[in-house]
């Protein structure tokens, strides 16, 4: 049974109801941020935090999303699957070049330097630049690049538990995955309200991404179809 | 508050830069719907 295409009309005032939370939630996280107290030893630069770790998370739940999309394009040949794993590896790289930006201005403040080859820091950039390639593989490989992005985005999944435990399993100087549990009540407020903001505007600009990527995918099946029918009128 | 204005403000363009990238990409789309309309009006009996 052919699904039937909900409204443009519907889909703005949903579209315009989403960007409206999205902004009233930056705006009562930015405020908590504000309040927030500073940290004893790092002072203001800590605030770094409320925004580095929300695109932190993202960049993995990207890389996911990713993953799981290409896993349904190479075992069952989702087209849908490909489209979401394109959008989700676009939204990756966006997220990650902020936490790779932000993170080594916090650093500097914080150790002194930009950059340390360590194991969160690097496996970070590995991720980043897995999402990089599987972008450029799309947009400059052709369809033939399509199953060796697929399999790229797999790859960079792999990358992800690295990244994660990487503090853990290795000497690090970046702070350990239990500090969000350490929060004082005042950061602890703050930060999960970034992180519900960041989370919500990640699912819009997923859905925008989307339909973009849905609506290119309709118009060359269209053009295609009127291609035929004008061949067989002549 | 350099270092913290910098990374905030480093987000918040790159969020706007790719709005206007995807903008853009959707600008581009509603003319290849034009065109495909056109076509479509020019195959009517």
């Amino acid at each position: 049974m052919p699904t039937t295409p909900s409204s443009p009309a519907r889909n703005s005032t949903r579209l315009l109801v989403a960007c409206g939370v999205t902004c009233l939630l930056f705006l009562l996280a930015c405020l908590a941020i504000a309040e927030a107290p500073l940290e004893k030893v790092m002072g203001m630069v800590q605030k770094i935090f409320y925004f580095h770790v929300p695109c932190a998370w993202l960049l993995m739940l990207s890389t996911l999303v990713c993953a799981g999309g290409s896993v349904a394009y190479l075992f069952r040949g989702s087209e849908r699957g490909d489209r979401i794993a394109l959008s989700a590896a676009e939204l990756g790289v966006l997220f990650g070049m902020c936490v790779l930006v932000s993170g080594p201005l916090w650093a500097k403040a914080a150790w002194g330097v930009y950059w340390q080859w360590e194991a969160r820091l690097t496996s970070s950039l590995l991720l980043w630049l897995m999402l990089v390639a599987y972008v450029l593989a799309r947009r400059y490989g052709g369809a033939a690049a399509r199953r060796l992005a697929a399999s790229l985005a797999l790859f960079a999944a792999i990358d992800i538990p690295l990244v994660y435990f990487s503090v853990r399993f290795f000497r690090s100087i970046h702070p350990q995955t239990t500090v969000v549990s350490t929060l004082v009540p005042g950061m602890r407020g703050a930060f999960w309200l970034s992180l519900l903001a960041f989370t919500v505007l990640w699912f819009v600009l997923m859905s925008v991404r989307l339909s973009v990527e849905n609506a290119q995918a309709r118009i060359v099946e269209l053009e295609v179809l009127l291609d035929q029918a004008e061949e067989n009128k002549s | 508050m350099t270092m913290v204005a910098l990374a905030y403000g480093f987000i918040w363009l790159a969020v706007f830069a790719y709005i206007f990238v995807v903008g853009r990409r959707l600008v581009r789309l509603h003319g290849e719907l034009d065109e495909l309309r056109r076509r479509i009006e020019r195959g009517k009996p």
